[in-house]
């Protein structure tokens, strides 16, 4: 494994009551990568995300981020982890800001009030941080997911279909946050069914098929316009070159 | 400890801004006491053994209700991935359940005992040290045992009615002993004659304790 390398999956595996999920998918990638997943539903990438996320374990295969297996010492890696997905993992009962001091503290961050009151700030809260979650619009729903999952300033960003049902602003709100966290150097992960936004944002890209990664190149090296049919070429038959 | 800290310190802020467990159980607890005192003939006087059989029904049923809402608010957004996904530990946060369950369990017996003994006469009152004993070592069995449960019940659509099928058989022998202990209490008898009971009651605590610690991770992220 090289010395730049933060993420590396080896030969990964998991079958759910005998329907293959994953079948020895393995990738490698750098510190500052920021990986588009692509892939028809049941391809298995939000299996492998989960996996990665330590919510699932793997039958076989390995996750090493900066070399260290993860099987020993997840709690480590997960203080470092940042997961968006279609559910906002807040609690209804909780303020905004309750939720966010909450999670922060969780993390360990060392001021979590105050860290709170930034990521407020940042996603367009602030006014409303009193508010309890459960009666917050949509956008201001999906506002609070993505601060929520920024409050450990993650090193290693996992984003389950992120653009999914996300309001204009909302969108934007977080695109924005991605290219700071790109620019930053962080490492993310981001599954998606929008080719356009992946190759738009991603340095590098990758497709999921039938459980296998049948495609991984860098993102320059992809001509946006032929990815089309390299897509459905990747999806419907073997490994693309 | 401190992560555990936080989420005992959510889930009794939540409580208390929205008490639905605790009312649920006392409501319950109360009922119980009050429809099983309607069988009592007026004037008669309970032996220990009825009296203690009718206590632990009353402090039972109420706890399941209690523990059949162990993870409901984490359920609520999928916060229960949210808690997975950050360093808790699985064995911080079954400890943390099992806390605020033991909490909840205590609160509901402080409340609930004043009405039995009231209804069914303060006679019974003999060695409160001793009752106190007892239901701390039942709360931690049931706390236990019922966290682990509702566990592996947190992903089922009606974990509320299949949490007592699977709890209830497994904390029977607890129930049994706690019964047979409180009625000797009931009746007067000395820590000697009932001493090897609470032993038993402790042992078992500790051993569905150690269980929960152990699978409460593996349970959940599968």
């Amino acid at each position: 494994m090289a010395a730049a390398d933060h993420l590396e999956i080896a030969g990964l595996c998991k079958d759910y009551e005998g329907c293959r999920a994953l079948c020895n998918v393995s990738l490698r990638l750098e510190q500052g990568d920021f990986l588009a997943l692509l892939g028809p539903n049941g391809a298995g990438k939000s299996t492998l995300l989960r996996i990665i996320a330590t919510l699932v374990l793997p039958d076989r295969g390995s996750v090493r981020v900066r070399g260290a297996d993860l099987a020993e010492d997840p709690e480590r890696f997960r203080r470092r982890l940042g997961f968006i997905s279609h559910h906002g993992l807040f609690y209804d009962h909780m303020s905004a800001q309750e939720n966010l001091v909450f999670s922060a503290a969780l993390y360990g961050v060392a001021d979590p009030p105050a860290r709170a009151e930034e990521l407020l700030r940042r996603v367009g809260l602030h006014h409303q941080r009193h508010r309890r979650a459960a009666t917050f619009s949509r956008g201001m729903r999906q506002r609070l997911s993505i601060a929520r999952a920024l409050v450990n300033d993650p090193d290693l960003l996992l984003l389950d279909e992120p653009f999914t049902g996300l309001d204009r602003q909302a969108a934007s709100l977080l695109g924005e946050q991605l290219l700071l966290l790109k620019e930053r150097q962080r490492t993310i992960i981001m599954v998606t069914h929008d080719m356009e936004r992946g190759l738009a944002m991603a340095s590098r890209v990758g497709i999921l098929a039938r459980g296998r990664l049948v495609f991984l190149e860098q993102r320059q090296r992809i001509d946006p316009a032929t990815f089309g049919e390299l897509y459905h070429a990747a999806t419907s038959g073997g490994r693309v070159s | 400890m401190r992560i555990a800290w936080l989420v005992i310190r959510k889930d009794l802020a939540a409580e208390l801004r929205s008490p639905q467990a605790m009312v649920s159980m006392l409501f319950f607890g109360f009922l119980l006491l009050v429809i099983l005192n309607v069988a009592v003939p007026a004037g008669a006087r309970v032996a220990p053994e009825t009296g203690a059989g009718i206590l632990w029904v009353a402090v039972t049923f109420a706890a399941v209700l209690g523990l059949a809402r162990t993870f409901d608010r984490e359920k609520q957004n999928r916060c229960l991935e949210g808690l997975l996904l950050s360093p808790l530990s699985p064995e911080a946060l079954f400890g943390a359940k099992m806390a605020v369950n033991c909490i909840f369990m205590g609160i509901s017996q402080v409340a609930i005992l004043p009405i039995f003994f009231i209804l069914y006469g303060d006679g019974f009152l003999h060695a409160p040290v001793m009752l106190a004993l007892v239901l701390l070592l039942a709360n931690t069995g049931f706390s236990a045992t019922g966290t682990l449960f509702a566990a592996i019940t947190a992903g089922a659509n009606r974990n509320e009615a299949l949490l007592p099928m699977l709890f209830f058989p497994l904390v029977m022998p607890l129930i049994a002993m706690a019964v047979k202990v409180t009625s000797m209490i009931f009746a007067g008898a000395g820590p000697a004659e009932y001493g090897s009971w609470l032993q038993v009651m402790a042992a078992f605590a500790l051993i569905f304790t150690g269980l929960g610690f152990l699978f409460t991770g593996r349970i959940i992220r599968d």
